[in-house]
């Protein structure tokens, strides 16, 4: 199919504060958002038609970017102390014929305010002549890490997706270079590189076409930047071939249009729109996710909404919780020796809070972990605490022993406590990251006695039974833990 | 010199990159022929069968030059061999590895290149390290394009600019130049020193003149320069003729008015190619505000019988035929109806080259000489601007001539539907459109091209004319069978024409849906009237869309019919019928339906695939039906075993 009549998200108004964790918040409206750019401390994007979002924070977005030229899914890179635009200036059929036209442009500042803000003039650096199987738009941005060198993939379901090598000093199309076709069925394309694997993403289905857009993120790999990209069955994306990324759920539908932002080592997130969010009246929306890497596979991972959690750590698996008396819970015994066959089962109770709490100590408690054993010390509760800001891809969470206020805090010392009530004091915040491995980190807002907001200081097992707050490295086991709902 | 000569050639090649979105590497000339740097002074010499084009290259006063003068640092040579493509050779002598020269003298003006003994000498006015004024030097290479080799000194006994030698028919050179007037003087064996005394060329007219270009026609001598005849003027380009090379000379006339925009100069060389011969000169096209920048142009030129050279009027067509396939340049037109102008299309950026605008209905303008014997199955690309909507007309021949093609240039699109969304109701008047249309005739070998403004006013860039690709072939009656592809694809199908469906965009189709226009469509298929054509894929896949483009009457919303015959030698057991189509398809095989693919499709190999069934020894039937809204409608089919692995011992008549 091909694209439809759409931008019905080109709006200017922000939507009332929505509290409950969503796509993203404040009035992340966009259609084929660009790769997530940060300049000066602020995240932008850039989507179709002009303009883009800017985010102070990577949590709560709102219009204000700027791109003129107007067109197709843009994308932007930084190389050097430039950033590099490059965009579709038609739209796709849209605008009656598929004669389409890349260009690039480049900006020494994303923040329409600054006075380094100025666009040099818009170059073509391919085009399509409407009849050709091809439709020059939808273009993306790959700096090769190995070799330096610059590539860009465009085009949609009207014929292939072609990939074209640009100068990374002038953004110009390298001279003499030929285009060449590397999939079919897609749009909206990217290309990534991660450990010796070039990776063509193609958004496949159907768009703008609200909560029945098809629309889905399928990825193919290569071990050479012009192909063939294989998918996971070793079917060429030139016939097709693609391994799901992402599709619908989570009342979202319809993603399309990838881009790869490293947070840290380990540490991913995808960017995408969505055709539609179902708690907003089926608008496209910007969505980040985590991006997991499953056996060099590029997969999104769930979009992490708090919930009743053991907190165990991957080093040994042993779970974090109040250093409190543990309480036996009292059992008439049936041991394996000599059971009585004649007496029915009965079905044991869990242990409760209300069993135990009156042996904890009413002040700070410190924490450490220990065998798992579904203990009210062991079971907490995350959940998102919307006023206090957020993250690329998530807001900040309380963590709380689950039934109480009581929660989890990093001390000046660089350790753990139990406060009795959360607060909402930024050492009482939580940032909660899924790593590449689909484990997790967990970072405090801030630590007590340190300026500004902690990103580098993360939940650690400096032993088994000893967690503490330890700079983030992706390498060990330590510094990565297991949410698992109870 | 070397490091020096890698430094120029980077940013030599930085240049041709930063226009290579542009221009090709080989640029397709027409005037001026140099189109992405300036040139000025061409010396055109025929060298082993190929035009070799020496110019002084203009480049903007550099820091620490004269202003508002003439700058030029150093030498590039161009070729070709049909006065159309040029290619740059890049830089052969640069102003700092001239031994004697200044190294910031910005004085490389006027050079010639002449070849004796199997080695070629370059000459180059130049100014001396120690000195003022000009002296002339040589360098020597083996190769038209070098590398050359410096001489340590400049030639002796010459002082002055423009060096242009001659050989005559007793392998006698001379060497003539403009200092205090032209002079000649023969030169010696070496061609690097003066055979005694130079002289002033006698007979030629009062007035300021340089630029000598001396050569021989049927025995006669002729010597041509450039000539201020008027008090105040600027220069034409005048000759005189004699039985001596070095005169005295008759003067004879204007080869070449002065420009008309008040360019002051001209400089010139008169060269036969391939049996005609061409007037090299400049015009500074590409910097009209300043004419200390200039660029090569060519036109032809003719002799009367006595000998007597015909008036040259500068076009901007040029000379040479153009492959229709090339871009053409038809600001550079040939000739025009009153009122078409041209003007730059970036007046900073000047080698974006130029548009010229049709001001009404009823304007033309042809451009000459296109070979059309590349276009076979082809379409025409225009780029232009309009402010109102409007109509233009590629004609053959004349401002009446055959339509080649008709463009509606629609710069304000109607309001389709209320809320329509506004990046594509906006205004584009004023602004380049490409627009691309098949062609309805298409002339053949060499035409001229005639663009007809058929409305308001109309702007026009280029035009190229592009071939299909070819998607599939027409298969003969009694053509042999066909063997599936190595994957096992089955490339030849007998389509009936399109059928038109009424398929609102982006529909997901469901089954029943699909079901029932199928079985109707089936029912009909014995009576429908459309013509079936057979034809073998150029693809795995059979592009349905391309089918629709060259046989059907619309290109979105289509049922076809799809059929082929499978001839087996025995019968295969545990085969799967795999398709990927677009979008939904059905399938029959010897009457019975084996697959449906429904919903949103697009063609994927092996998306859906058949229970198992045998097909049988002899012939089977495979019958599809595929139904595509607004998408690129195309369809794979292959037969797969039990692994998965294609089956190819059949044969598809």
């Amino acid at each position: 199919m091909k694209r439809y009549i759409f931008f019905s998200f080109f709006l200017f108004h922000f939507s009332c504060f929505i509290s409950r964790v969503a796509a993203q918040v404040g009035a992340p409206y966009i259609h084929d958002p660009s790769t997530i750019a940060e300049c000066d401390g602020k995240y932008y994007t850039y989507g179709t038609g002009g303009g883009g979002l800017i985010s102070e924070d990577g949590w709560s977005w709102h219009s204000g970017a700027e791109r003129p030229g107007g067109g197709a899914a843009p994308d932007v890179l930084k190389i050097g102390d430039r950033y590099l635009f490059i965009y579709g200036a038609t739209g796709g059929g849209l605008g009656g014929g598929h004669n389409g036209r890349i260009l690039t442009m480049w900006n020494r500042s994303l923040d329409p305010k600054s006075p380094d803000f100025a666009f040099t003039t818009a170059v073509e650096v391919a085009s399509s002549d409407g009849m050709e199987d091809c439709d020059a738009i939808d273009p993306c941005l790959l700096l090769d890490p190995t070799t330096g060198r610059l590539w860009t993939t465009y085009g949609t379901y009207f014929g292939a997706i072609r990939l074209i090598e640009l100068d990374p000093k002038t953004g110009l199309r390298v001279a003499g270079n030929v285009e060449q076709d590397v999939a079919i069925d897609c749009e909206a394309s990217d290309l990534i590189y991660r450990d010796g694997w070039y990776y063509l993403l193609g958004t496949h289905g159907t768009c703008c076409d609200g909560v029945n857009s098809t629309y889905n993120i399928v990825v193919g790999r290569s071990r050479k930047v012009t192909g063939p990209y294989l998918d996971n069955v070793g079917r060429d994306m030139l016939q097709g071939g693609g391994r799901m990324v992402i599709n619908a759920g989570d009342r979202v539908c319809g993603p399309g249009h990838f881009g790869r932002t490293i947070i840290d080592d380990g540490v991913e997130v995808m960017s995408c729109h969505f055709e539609a969010d179902f708690d907003r009246s089926g608008r496209s929306v910007l969505g980040i996710r985590p991006l997991l890497w499953r056996d060099g596979w590029p997969e999104a991972g769930e979009r992490f909404k708090g919930g009743d959690f053991e907190i165990e750590s991957m080093r040994r698996g042993y779970s974090l919780e109040l250093a409190v008396d543990f309480v036996r819970i009292q059992q008439e015994r049936e041991r394996f020796w000599d059971m009585d066959m004649t007496k029915p089962l009965t079905s044991i109770p869990d242990q409760q809070l209300n069993d135990v709490i009156a042996t904890w100590p009413q002040g700070e408690i410190s924490v450490r972990c220990s065998d798992y054993m579904m203990r009210p010390h062991q079971h907490w509760t995350i959940t998102p605490v919307p006023e206090a800001g957020g993250y690329l891809g998530g807001p900040y969470f309380k963590i709380t022993i689950t039934g109480t206020e009581r929660a989890l805090a990093a001390t000046d010392k660089l350790e753990l406590t139990a406060v009795p009530t959360f607060t909402g004091a930024p050492e009482q915040l939580w940032r909660i990251e899924q790593l590449t491995d689909g484990y997790f980190r967990l970072l405090p807002k801030a630590i007590p006695g340190r300026d500004g907001i902690n990103t580098r200081y993360v939940l650690y097992s400096a032993a088994d039974s000893t967690p503490t707050l330890v700079e983030w490295d992706f390498s060990t086991d330590n510094a990565k833990w297991r949410l698992r709902k109870y | 010199m070397k490091r020096n000569l890698v430094v120029r050639h980077k940013l030599f090649i930085f240049f041709l990159t930063f226009h290579s979105a542009l221009f090709s590497y080989h640029v397709v000339a027409q005037n001026p022929i140099v189109r992405d740097q300036f040139t000025a002074d061409p010396t055109a010499r025929v060298f082993n069968g190929r035009i070799y084009l020496y110019p002084s290259h203009d480049i903007q006063v550099a820091e620490g030059a004269r202003p508002n003068w003439f700058c030029m640092a150093d030498y590039h040579v161009f070729s070709s061999d049909d006065l159309t493509s040029w290619q740059d050779h890049g830089v052969i002598v640069l102003q700092e590895d001239v031994p004697w020269g200044r190294p910031n003298g910005y004085s490389m003006w006027a050079p010639d290149c002449v070849e004796k003994g199997g080695k070629y000498y370059f000459y180059f006015p130049n100014g001396p390290k120690d000195g003022r004024g000009f002296a002339i030097g040589v360098a020597t290479a083996d190769l038209p394009d070098g590398p050359y080799k410096l001489e340590p000194e400049p030639i002796k006994g010459v002082a002055g600019i423009d060096p242009c030698v001659f050989i005559d028919d007793d392998g006698i050179a001379y060497l003539y130049w403009s200092g205090m007037g032209l002079r000649g003087a023969k030169l010696k064996e070496n061609m690097k020193e003066l055979e005694g005394e130079s002289r002033v060329m006698e007979g030629l007219p009062e007035g300021f003149k340089e630029g000598p270009f001396a050569f021989k026609r049927n025995g006669h001598y002729y010597l041509t320069f450039p000539w201020v005849r008027k008090e105040g003027g600027t220069e034409t380009l005048a000759y005189a003729m004699s039985d001596s090379p070095l005169g005295p000379w008759t003067f004879k006339g204007v080869i070449m008015t002065e420009h008309d925009n008040g360019c002051w100069t001209n400089h010139h060389s008169l060269v036969e190619y391939k049996g005609q011969w061409y007037l090299f000169y400049h015009h500074n096209d590409f910097s009209p505000r300043d004419d200390k920048r200039r660029s090569v142009c060519i036109d032809k030129i003719a002799f009367n019988a006595d000998g007597t050279i015909q008036e040259v009027k500068p076009t901007l067509r040029g000379v040479g035929i153009i492959p229709a396939t090339s871009r053409l340049e038809v600001d550079r037109y040939s000739v025009s109806s009153d009122g078409v102008t041209t003007a730059l299309n970036d007046t900073i950026n000047t080698f974006c080259g130029f548009h010229a605008t049709l001001p009404q209905k009823g304007s033309w303008l042809t451009f000459g000489d296109v070979d059309f014997s590349s276009v076979t199955d082809g379409y025409v690309i225009i780029r232009v601007k309009a402010d109102e909507n409007t109509e233009l007309a590629v004609r053959e021949k004349n401002a009446k001539g055959k339509i080649i093609a008709r463009f509606k240039v629609t710069v304000k699109s109607e309001v389709t539907r209320p809320g329509a969304p506004a990046p594509f109701r906006r205004d584009q008047s004023g602004q380049w459109l490409t627009l691309t249309l098949p062609l309805d005739y298409t002339p053949k070998g060499i035409a001229d091209l005639v663009v007809t403004c058929e409305d308001k006013a109309v702007s026009i860039d280029w035009i190229l004319f592009r071939n299909r690709q070819r998607y599939f072939t027409p298969v003969a009656k009694n053509a042999a069978p066909s063997q599936p592809d190595e994957r096992g694809y089955i490339r030849r199908w007998r389509l009936l024409e399109p059928i038109k469906q009424d398929i609102r965009s982006n529909v997901i189709f469901t089954d029943s849906w699909l079901r029932k226009t199928f079985a109707d469509e089936l029912a009909k298929l014995s009576k429908q009237k459309g013509k079936w054509y057979t034809l073998e894929s150029d693809h795995y896949n059979m592009k349905l869309f391309r089918f629709a483009e060259k046989y059907g009457s619309q290109l979105y919303g289509n049922l076809f019919w799809c059929e082929t015959y499978i001839d087996c030698p025995e019968d295969i057991a545990n085969v799967r019928l795999a398709v990927g189509s677009n979008g939904a398809s059905m399938w029959w095989l010897n009457g019975e339906e084996v697959l449906l693919l429904e919903g949103d499709r697009r063609m994927v190999e092996d998306d859906g695939v058949s229970n198992r069934f045998t097909l049988k020894k002899g012939r089977n039937v495979l019958r599809g039906a595929v139904i595509n809204g607004p998408g690129l409608s195309d369809m794979c089919v292959h037969f797969i075993d039990e692994k998965g692995k294609p089956v190819t011992n059949f044969q598809i008549q």
